[in-house]
């Protein structure tokens, strides 16, 4: 039977490649399906998968599936399968990604449809809009809507004899506060990532454009951080880090939860998504303080967003109301009671009853959700965006590991942003 | 051999037909793997190349040629230059440094002892621990405040140090880092060539008068060659595309000092969206890491005794 086996391992070839090249045919009978990527976890994971179970008993001619990535991952999957032509029907990106998304041809521009009835576009926070549209385009719908705040430990601030900050605290109390709450025992007062990567960055913006400043001119033609406010917000971080030694510097951005949550930092810039963290200690949570003669207590958000692909008419209906499922009001208070994150629509989030139910289950939630309205500015969706972010990162940490000077190291990111740009 | 062996005597030579039935069945056999090679290794080589010669960040379908313009770039890119001195550096101490600690493991443990194979075993588990598990314990370790490391400098009247978040040491905390990791590994090799150098050639030496260290120098290390030789390779080559450790502890920093060329070349694809110019640094490296094993090859071939 010597002749019949090349035959065999052919057809063992061509089955292989067959099966590669499967999957793309449309079901002609049949439920539409679409794939949703997301990288949720624990409570957010269940409760996706509950919503998705409800959506697909309600919507017979529609089965969605979901395939399930990491988050910080999600961009380059995406872009490798746009490359190979089979994108996801709808995925969860982050905000800061929208004007990268927005050159990608599948990605749908939803400006024209969320004006359509049962949208209800203008109930997302202005923050949510922002974040999701470039120029004339809206690449996708609000998924999920965050802000930094200061979470404080309650026991150290009593050790060290400090009042809990006020609602109308500025920069001067939250540098006193750092100095007092910093100890030989390894307590500092307070923490900041010092990757230089947008992590950093965001924790830096707020200050910036609290002290009255911004990162690019209006027209997003070049960049104005370096100006006498920007100066003056790197200052604050510089005195806290290098003069006071109050601020730890975590290279590793790993550390910041742990260290707080084990009582060594006094007090934490971070988001909701922390709280469930900190089981250890006693915290209270604050607006971010202001300076006196800048532009009051601001903070940033950075909103993620569905975003929406297209693989033929058909499925990108199905898409777009699977989507307007999940973000309307009902499933949009759902999701935040069994998760604990901020409701993305004003209407929910205005909702006293469902506010004291979280804040009773999280403590502090409740001042996250009022501080979204603290979010007067938002990242510009310019392309260049994230070698912005870059220069403006390497600034920041070369500012508090006490190599540079804040104007100087600002006006360098200034020239790289400039740069990037005009296009190099 | 003087006679045909008797089979060849009853069968008469293969038919044309029959051999090339044959070298078919061969190529259908070896077809499915070949093929997914190509498509998954070999393809992928060729579309990087034209990326290479191309101005795309991967998501507008609009790529323009620009020829050279991306390998150009690289030669006046200072930090593409930051990039291969800090690979450099790590690569020239990780290397020797791997093989040196390897190799005076695997000759302590070259030897019978009681619960021997406890002691090899935890000596190749490094391996086993996973970069990311290792990434993280080594960032406690070292941790500028709480890790065990100053804890331990600081009983002996060191002050602490920062280590990784220091740009002029951290780098040395992941040469060293990855020296831990990589150590289980150079352990194995060496352990199997120690196994492999005669007993009788040591007996004999003994004999004549040769102290223990002369036998190790003069018969052992040279024994050794074949191995050292594929550790050289083998850990240069990982050394130039060093990027998981640098991902997970520093992610290039503090201030660009650990930035190397992988990394480098991966925030440039997934973070700065210069796909094109990334696949330029790809090639580039490319092209490094063959010629540093070719000059390896040479250069070694002179000294190693293939047995």
């Amino acid at each position: 039977m010597i002749r019949s086996r090349p035959i065999i391992a052919l057809t063992a070839v061509a089955a292989l490649l067959l099966a590669g090249c499967g999957g793309k045919e449309d079901n002609a009978s049949g439920p539409t399906e679409i794939a949703v990527w997301n990288g949720f976890t624990d409570a957010s994971a269940t409760n996706f998968a509950a919503m998705i179970d409800q959506y697909n008993k309600d919507h017979p001619d529609v089965r969605v599936t979901q395939l399930m990535t990491s988050n910080d991952l999600v961009l380059q999957k995406v872009l490798t399968a746009v490359r190979g032509g089979s994108p996801p029907d709808v995925a969860y990106m982050y905000g800061s990604w929208s004007p990268n998304i927005a050159e990608i041809s599948t990605v749908t521009d939803l400006s024209g449809e969320v004006s359509k009835p049962g949208w209800n576009w203008d109930d997302f926070y202005p923050a949510e809009r922002a974040a999701a549209t470039v120029g004339d385009k809206i690449v996708g719908v609000p998924a999920l809507v965050d802000n930094l705040a200061v979470v404080y430990n309650k026991t150290l601030f009593a050790e060290a004899g400090i009042a809990p900050p006020a609602k109308d605290w500025t920069w001067d109390d939250f540098r006193a506060a750092a100095a007092k709450l910093t100890n030989s025992k390894g307590q500092y007062g307070t923490l900041i990532s010092g990757d230089a990567s947008e992590d950093t960055v965001w924790h830096y913006l707020p200050m910036l454009w609290g002290a009255g400043g911004d990162i690019l001119s209006p027209d997003n033609q070049h960049a104005v951080f370096n100006s006498a406010a920007g100066v003056k917000a790197l200052t604050t971080l510089q005195q806290m880090a290098v003069t006071d030694k109050s601020l730890y510097v975590d290279a590793t951005n790993a550390n910041g939860v742990n260290l707080m949550n084990s009582g060594k930092i006094g007090m934490l810039v971070t988001g909701p998504w922390d709280l469930p963290s900190f089981t250890d200690i006693d915290y209270g949570v604050q607006v971010l303080p202001a300076y006196p003669d800048g532009a009051g207590h601001q903070t940033i958000s950075g909103p993620d967003n569905w975003v929406i692909f297209n693989n033929g008419t058909q499925r990108q209906r199905a898409a777009l109301d699977f989507v307007k499922w999940v973000t309307a009001a009902p499933q949009v208070a759902a999701t935040s009671k069994a998760t604990g994150e901020l409701p993305t629509r004003t209407s929910v989030g205005e909702d006293p009853t469902l506010v004291a139910d979280l804040t009773k289950k999280v403590p502090g939630t409740d001042t996250f959700i009022e501080n979204l309205s603290n979010v007067k500015k938002s990242r510009p969706t310019v392309p260049q965006y994230p070698a912005i972010s870059q220069a403006l990162g390497q600034a920041i940490v070369s500012v508090l590991l006490g190599t540079a000077q804040p104007a100087d190291a600002l006006n360098t990111a200034a020239q790289a942003a400039d740069a990037a740009l005009a296009g190099k | 051999m003087l006679r045909e062996p008797l089979t060849s005597s009853r069968s008469p030579r293969p038919s044309p037909i029959q051999r090339w039935s044959e070298s078919l069945t061969g190529w259908a056999l070896v077809g499915p793997g070949a093929v997914l090679i190509l498509v998954f290794g070999g393809l992928p080589v060729l579309m990087s190349l034209t990326l290479s010669f191309q101005k795309s960040d991967l998501l507008s379908t609009d790529a323009p040629w620009v020829g050279f313009d991306n390998y150009r770039k690289l030669a006046t890119d200072p930090l593409f230059v930051e990039a291969i001195k800090h690979t450099l550096v790590y690569t020239a101490l990780f290397v020797p440094g791997t093989m040196l600690v390897g190799l005076l493991v695997a000759v302590a443990m070259n030897r019978s002892l009681r619960f021997i194979s406890v002691y090899r075993t935890a000596a190749y588990l490094t391996m086993a621990v996973s970069t990311i598990s290792q990434g993280i314990i080594f960032m406690w370790l070292t941790d500028q405040n709480y890790g065990l490391v100053n804890a331990a400098l600081n009983t002996v009247g060191i002050e602490s140090q920062p280590f990784l978040s220091s740009p002029s040491q951290a780098l040395y905390v992941i040469v060293a880092m990855t020296i831990w990791g990589w150590t289980g590994f150079a352990v194995i090799i060496y352990l199997a060539a120690l196994q492999a150098v005669p007993a009788e050639l040591h007996e004999a030496a003994a004999v004549d008068g040769a102290s223990r260290l002369t036998r190790f120098r003069t018969i052992t290390v040279p024994l050794l060659g074949p191995a050292n030789l594929f550790l050289l390779v083998w850990l240069s080559i990982n050394a130039l595309q060093l990027f998981d450790e640098v991902y997970l502890t520093t992610r290039g920093g503090p201030l660009r000092s650990t930035s190397v060329i992988v990394y480098y070349l991966w925030d440039q694809a997934f973070v700065q969206f210069n796909a094109g110019y990334a696949a330029a640094m790809a090639y580039a490296l490319f092209v490094v890491v063959v010629i540093i094993t070719a000059v390896q090859f040479r250069i070694t071939r002179k000294y190693v005794h293939n047995t």
